[in-house]
């Protein structure tokens, strides 16, 4: 006989159930409504995935939109992480945006790489201004930091409004938006495919922050401050400054991300830069989805990809709206805030635990 | 008769089992102790009794009667009531008051022959009967009274009352001499056969043995999840139920021969310090310690007097408001916890899952925490996770932390194994002066035994221990001056090698001259 090695629900695997039954279940509503238009969603499911995941267009158009929102994915769950709460990824990535493409023009003489670096630059170091402020306020003066980011993104978006339709206005574009930038500040594609550097650099800046979560001391700090601030602070971490460094390595990647996006998709900065709810919207989505871990937060900005890029098909294939994919984005949200498995006390756990496991005693002493 | 029993309970959570098959009577009227290693499931049978927790199987019965409690309601409605170890009180309420909370008593009116209850408290009624209740359980206690002014004991009594004005005739007590003077336990213990006499029947979860031989009629010894043996109190003796807990011969005492020549070489000194809670309260007033090479000085007091708060401040979580603080002659007044282990100290914080460890991360990160910074561990800013694990490893084996895997969350660890990863961690750094505060609250005999001996272990490489317990027999086996807090000062000091715990009693409510 085999012998079976005793197995239980890990904090892993109840994580990994508790982010697709909302998925699942978003996906079964969605496809009642397509059956309710009248359509197959069967059908429309499959176009929407073979689009976007098997074809070799498709895949490279799905990994260069993939990455912004890895970047914001990262930004998030760096602070939910250590249980600060930066609600200003949005406004710190349109700032990053706009300063890239100001930054494009400026120095439009300058030759290629410099330019695309000190794009780049430019974003980052103006992302991080933006973050920093909450983050003294939060450190200094135990102002919650949540509030403030969340405000200030309106702040934001005015304030670069304003910039946008006035002092840098391109007044030839028929919208408001500021100038192209030049070509030499543009990260050109991969022959015909959609992919250009910056996904590249984005896959560089995965693996930092995969070691940074797993490896490193800032890691551990961080860790251990989300889960037990006071445990933290008797372990001898000064609290206040990893909370001003945790909230300037957010604003850093939602800066990073609103300049390569703006160098390798949009070009402009018009005020619908960060299309739909906005690329750090979909991050905390994407955080939350990933359960703050590295790897999660991978898949699900693919599958966050997967669905932008496939829904493109989905309008040309066939008669459904393109509306349904943010339907069940809508319903993810809404479901995920309801945690299937809450704590091992839960009635669903028990019967999961007794469903998946093989019981094999093991001495707790 | 039996009272209460239950049937096969098994509780599990996940894959451990709490509770195994467990099988236990208790007759009308006796005092019944349930003693137990920490962690052999004895808090958690007495959430199934209480309708805490549903057990996995089995089931409890009240009179003979199968019963299926859903909530505590249910348990005290079938005459159960359960005083935690952690009082719940109002402290700017009433003593009858509390008693009422929950159970209020509404006024009610006769209209033309029919009883009409109104919405409006009859506090009079209510205080009658409290105050009745008092003379008729013989408290001394005055239902008046705020309950932030009554001492701890009588706390402990106003939570008795809240079950008795329930008419429960079952009383459940989990560790209930954890907070008290060694006189109000002899006084608590007289309630407890007051009790007794008036038909009611008692329950005692606890730790110490000679309470254990002292008070009750039988006595039920868990391990592992297991009844082991039920035993008439008065064919037993502290030995046998020690050896029954443990699974072996137990040292009651590890005191013998362990005083060390003490120099007068001075490694820690605290002058004059003084600090203000967040209410403004001087919580620590004007205390002054001197510890030489070699010496261990206990701190001893009712909990409350102002011994958390000196710790927090010689461990660098709170500031001082006046007075400083010389380790190996140089001021750490007010550093942080880093630079006091930097400047070799050790840390045993009390609050051990708040300050010592963090519950949900793994055994390893919490071996390395607040020595994180070291090169041992740490080089460039990335954990040497080769150099952690078998730092883990060591310390898993040296101080014989029984863990049920590899790499696992602290959180799954029993107290006293958790205990052990703090006393590890500070230990195997070497300090030169070793902070304990409660160094061994709520752990079980074996490992109490164990953390002992790695004090004195330490204690006889000459160096310096601050240990703060309110565990009287520990400061009087370890130390060898002891001082008394009392109301944030220091009320007294005495020689461990001729005091009494009477006379450490007398210090510790106050009597200066008793």
């Amino acid at each position: 006989m085999v012998k079976k090695t005793p197995r239980n629900i890990t904090p892993a695997l109840s994580s990994v159930i508790n982010a697709f039954v909302p998925v699942l279940a978003a996906f079964g509503i969605g496809a009642v409504v397509i059956a309710l238009a009248g359509k197959n969603p069967l059908e429309t499911y499959w176009i929407l995935f073979r689009q976007s995941l098997f074809s070799f267009q498709g895949l490279m158009k799905t990994l260069h939109y993939a990455s912004p929102l890895l970047l914001t994915g990262f930004a998030i769950a760096v602070t939910f992480k250590a249980g600060v709460f930066n609600m200003g990824v949005e406004g710190q990535l349109l700032v990053g945006g706009f300063a890239a493409a100001i930054c494009g023009t400026a120095f439009s003489s300058l030759p290629a790489p410099i330019l695309i670096v000190l794009c780049l630059t430019a974003g980052v170091v103006c992302g991080m201004a933006a973050a920093i402020l909450p983050a003294l306020l939060r450190a200094f003066y135990n102002v919650n930091e949540l509030v403030v980011t969340l405000l200030l993104n309106y702040a934001v978006f005015i304030f670069l409004e304003y910039l946008t339709s006035g002092p840098f206005r391109d007044a030839g574009a028929a919208h408001v938006s500021t100038h192209m930038v030049p070509d030499g500040a543009i990260f050109s594609r991969f022959g015909s495919s959609r992919i250009t550097l910056f996904s590249i650099l984005v896959a560089a800046v995965f693996g930092v922050m995969y070691i940074l979560f797993n490896r490193s001391k800032l890691g551990y700090e961080i860790e251990a401050i989300g889960k037990n601030p006071n445990f933290a602070e008797a372990a001898g971490m000064n609290v206040r400054r990893k909370i001003i460094v945790i909230m300037t390595i957010s604003g850093a990647l939602s800066g990073f991300a609103g300049a390569g996006w703006l160098l390798s998709e949009k070009y402009v900065y018009t005020l619908t830069f960060s299309d739909g709810v906005g690329l750090g919207w979909d991050g905390m989505l994407i955080a939350l989805l990933g359960v703050n871990n590295p790897v999660g937060i991978l898949v699900s900005a693919m599958f966050y990809a997967t669905l932008k890029v496939g829904v493109q098909y989905v309008s040309v294939f066939t008669e459904v709206p393109s509306e349904i994919v943010g339907l069940i984005q809508a319903m993810i949200v809404l479901f995920l805030s309801l945690k299937v498995i809450r704590s091992r006390q839960s009635p669903l756990y028990k019967k999961l635990d007794r469903l998946l496991c093989r019981r094999g005693s093991r001495n707790p002493s | 008769m039996e009272f209460i029993g239950c049937v096969d309970v098994t509780m599990k959570y996940g894959d451990v089992a709490a509770n195994r098959n467990v099988n236990l009577s208790v007759a009308q009227n006796e005092i019944r102790a349930i003693v137990g290693e920490n962690g052999a499931g004895k808090t958690t049978l007495m959430n199934v009794l209480y309708g805490l927790l549903s057990p996995t199987e089995g089931h409890v019965k009240v009179g003979g009667r199968r019963v299926d409690f859903t909530s505590p309601a249910d348990a005290i409605s079938a005459g159960l009531g359960m005083v935690h170890q952690h009082f719940k009180l109002v402290p700017t309420l009433k003593v009858f008051e509390n008693v009422l909370l929950g159970a209020e008593m509404l006024r009610s009116v006769s209209v033309m022959g029919r009883k009409l209850t109104l919405p409006f408290l009859d506090l009079n009624s209510a205080r009658e009967r409290v105050s009745r209740l008092i003379r008729h359980f013989g408290f001394n206690l005055d239902a008046n009274a705020l309950v932030r002014d009554i001492s701890v004991g009588a706390k402990q009594k106003v939570e008795i009352l809240k079950m008795l004005y329930r008419d429960v005739s079952l009383l459940i007590f989990d560790e209930p001499t954890a907070v008290l003077t060694p006189q109000e336990i002899d006084e608590f213990f007289d309630s407890l056969r007051h009790l007794k006499d008036q038909g009611k029947t008692i329950v005692l979860i606890t730790h110490k043995l000679k309470e254990v031989m002292d008070i009750s009629d039988s006595v039920t010894v868990m391990k592992q999840g297991r009844v082991i043996r039920n035993l008439d109190t008065r064919d037993t003796d502290e030995k046998e139920i020690a050896q029954l807990m443990v699974g072996r011969d137990v040292l009651f005492s590890v005191q013998s021969d362990h005083r060390v020549e003490s120099s007068d070489e001075v490694v820690y000194e605290v002058k004059n310090l003084s600090t203000e809670n967040d209410a403004g309260r001087n919580v620590v007033d004007d205390v002054s310690l001197v510890i030489r090479k070699g010496e261990i000085l206990g701190v001893a007091g009712v909990e409350g007097n102002g011994q958390s708060e000196l710790v927090s401040v010689v461990t660098g979580l709170m500031n001082a408001a006046s007075g400083s603080i010389f380790l190996n002659g140089r001021d750490v007044t007010n550093l942080w916890p880093k630079d006091l282990r930097d400047r070799r100290m050790g840390i045993i914080p009390e609050e051990r899952y708040v300050h010592g460890l963090c519950a949900d991360m793994t055994l390893s990160r919490n071996c390395i925490a607040g020595y994180h910074n070291r090169s041992a561990f740490c080089r460039r800013g990335l954990l040497k996770q080769q150099a952690v694990r078998m730092w883990k490893e060591r310390l898993v084996e040296k101080y014989d932390i029984r863990v049920s895997g590899g790499e696992v969350d602290v959180s799954s660890l029993s107290g006293g194994n958790a205990q052990k990863t703090i006393i590890a961690r500070e230990l195997e750094s070497d300090p030169d002066i070793l902070i304990a505060a409660q160094p061994t609250r709520g752990v079980d005999i074996g490992a109490v035994e164990f953390i002992h001996s790695a004090i004195l272990d330490l204690h006889k490489k000459r160096k310096a221990v601050l240990l703060v317990s309110s565990d009287l027999s520990e400061i009087l086996n370890l130390s060898d001056r002891i001082v008394v807090m009392y109301k944030g000062g220091i009320i007294g000091e005495v020689s461990a090698a001729d005091t009494t715990v009477e006379k450490l009693g007398l210090l510790m409510a106050g009597l200066r001259n008793g």
